[in-house]
């Protein structure tokens, strides 16, 4: 028998085991995660050694317009793209949940864009959206019967990037077709509901939509609430990519999302001091987002054991 | 009348479908709708795939064009001559080959060891993993940047690698743990009573039984490392260790308007990914029971 509180030979091993993990995720996350705090005080160019300045930073990023726009560029996309990406995955797990002939492959389709690599996404999309052969700048004029110019608000065809309202709207479009993991996730959590619940709420008479409604919905709740949070932060990090390659942040900065700013002073202008400041802001975002969902998820079910 | 024939019918027969007309004209317009949203979201891949066959020097369709009028094949030798595209694509291959192995290795091991720790210590853990997947990867960039660099592994291939050390995500490091944890306990008590220690029943017995686990991990892994374009654009300064990622964008910045040329390259860096994602869809698709 070993001693209370010994560690076997046994254990010990198995430390060993995780060692590499352990080590990696102190290197690699707990590190760079903890070093943005003091930095954030600091002059740094990544050169020389760190000039401390007390609140600089912060108070620079308050006046600079730049900073405000990205952030508020962010949310907005956030806003708008995680409610549509989470809807969308939704309304694909419904859709193709069906045990029918051809749905395997209609399933297997629906992922196709998620697996593309950043970049190959990026550039299809380039291309969909550029002015002089892109096929979606056609569209806009198919849409618009060829004779009135553009189908949104201020713009021509074939503008999209050249237009800053377009543009943001073609960043939202390109995260609409990327919501592969969330549909298995659904779809898997599809399938765990009991086929008996349905029979039953059918005996009672629920048509189609009510049962969506009174047993799909709430049983999936757990699982759209993972995804939101995921599809949150996804979004933030999907909008660096679009803004390297396809908008460039423009035009007018109109999508130098928060991201592409910080990636911008840290790596064009040497100025991590600035950089991490701003990250402290994304820190802060994710953590409000983290709290305001699990609020709404506890009050959610508070107003379900009552109902 | 005959919507009033289909209310008749005992809800058994067809639990949980809409009830009356919609029984009617709901299964056709399912199925359309479901072949239309499964087109759709191919049409950006066969919109790649065929603008990459347009052969340079005939005039632009401007308009919807499924095929161009001739087909060649001859855009793919140039993107390797524009650039070195060559050495980048071995240097990805170097990358993919060097860090899912690793990360096998290091995420199993640390999965197996996550799995038979005492419940206190491996939930304290579980809780790190998750937290540090909540981390935004983006949060990282600049200080990581910084960290490579005291090591001295900035502008190396081995900041590309570097992650395969802790199994690359602590999501593959739990998948593991959640295989390992499946296999039943008193296969490991037994091999320890017989005198194996950890590792050799990590290898002999643990693995063997958790192949789904290893292949999904490979797979996701393989993807990440081939896919992977921020770590190469942050981290590398030298052309020489670019990865394919960011050589087709470097082949971007020189060809601005060349579509069928960078449309190639896009397919060029698709084609493994799909390739394996055909390979494995039937695994992620099909439903269970």
């Amino acid at each position: 028998m070993r001693a209370v509180g010994r560690v076997s030979a046994y254990q010990w091993q198995l430390l060993a085991m995780l060692a590499p993990y352990l080590l990696g995720l102190l290197a690699l996350v707990g590190v760079p995660a903890l070093l943005a705090a003091p930095i954030a005080f600091t002059r740094f160019d990544a050169l020389s050694p760190p000039v401390p300045v007390g609140l600089d930073n912060f108070a620079e990023m308050l006046a600079d317009p730049q900073f405000r726009s990205g952030l508020g560029e962010s949310l907005l996309l956030v806003a708008v793209a995680v409610p549509l990406r989470v809807g969308g995955a939704l309304a694909l797990a419904l859709l193709l949940q069906a045990r029918q002939r051809g749905f395997t492959l209609l399933r297997g389709l629906a992922y196709l864009p998620t697996i593309l690599p950043d970049v190959a996404y990026a550039l299809v999309w380039l291309y969909l959206l550029n002015p002089l052969y892109g096929p979606l700048s056609s569209l806009s004029q198919i849409f618009a019967g060829g004779e009135h110019e553009g189908t949104l608000p201020g713009t021509t065809p074939g503008v999209w990037l050249s237009n800053p309202q377009a543009a943001q709207v073609a960043v939202m479009l390109m995260l609409l077709f990327t919501v592969g993991e969330g549909f298995v996730l659904l779809l898997a959590t599809l399938q765990e509901i009991p086929p008996d619940l349905y029979e039953a709420a059918a005996l009672d008479g629920a048509a189609g939509d009510q049962q969506v409604r009174y047993i799909t919905i709430p049983l999936l709740a757990p699982s759209l609430l993972l995804l939101t949070l995921r599809d949150t932060i996804f979004s933030f990090q999907a909008s660096f990519v679009a803004a390297v390659i396809v908008t460039r942040g423009g035009p007018h900065y109109a999508t130098t999302y928060l991201p592409y700013w910080i990636y911008q002073n840290a790596t064009e202008f040497s100025r991590f001091g600035y950089a991490a400041a701003m990250t402290w802001v994304l820190y802060a975002i994710t953590a409000v987002i983290i709290v305001l969902l699990f609020r709404l998820a506890r009050r959610w079910r508070e107003v379900q054991y009552v109902g | 009348m005959l919507d009033d024939v289909i209310q008749e019918l005992p809800a058994e027969l067809a639990p949980g479908l809409p009830r009356g007309w919609e029984r009617v004209w709901w299964p056709p317009l399912h199925y359309a709708l479901a072949v239309l949203v499964g087109g759709l979201f191919v049409v950006p891949l066969a919109w790649m795939a065929s603008t990459s066959l347009r052969p340079a020097g005939i005039p632009a369709a401007g308009g919807f064009e499924w095929l161009p009028p001739v087909l060649s094949l001859a855009n793919y030798p140039r993107i390797f001559s524009a650039l070195p595209l060559g050495r980048y694509l071995g240097n990805s291959i170097l990358v993919v080959a060097v860090a899912v192995p690793l990360t096998l290795l290091t995420g199993s091991l640390a999965g197996f060891a996550l799995a038979q720790l005492p419940a206190r210590l491996r939930n304290g853990l579980v809780g790190v993993s998750v937290a540090a997947l909540l981390v935004p990867a983006m949060a990282l960039w600049i200080t990581r940047f910084l960290v490579y660099k005291a090591i001295g592994i900035l502008d190396t291939p081995l900041a590309l690698i570097a992650p395969a050390i802790m199994g690359t995500s602590p999501l593959y490091v739990l998948i593991f743990a959640w295989a390992f944890a499946r296999v039943p306990r008193d296969l490991y008590e037994q091999a320890r009573l017989d005198g194996a220690g950890a590792w050799r029943i990590w290898w002999t017995i643990a693995l063997p039984l958790v192949r789904p686990a290893i292949t999904a991990v490979a797979i996701l892994a393989t993807v990440a490392y081939w896919s992977d374009f921020i770590s190469p654009l942050l981290y590398l300064n030298n052309q020489a260790y670019y990865t394919l990622p960011v050589g087709i964008q470097a082949l971007q910045q020189m060809n601005r308007t060349n579509w069928p040329v960078l449309m190639a390259g896009a397919v060029v860096l698709t084609a493994p990914v799909l390739g394996l994602f055909l390979v494995a869809q039937r695994f992620f698709f099909r439903l269970g029971r």
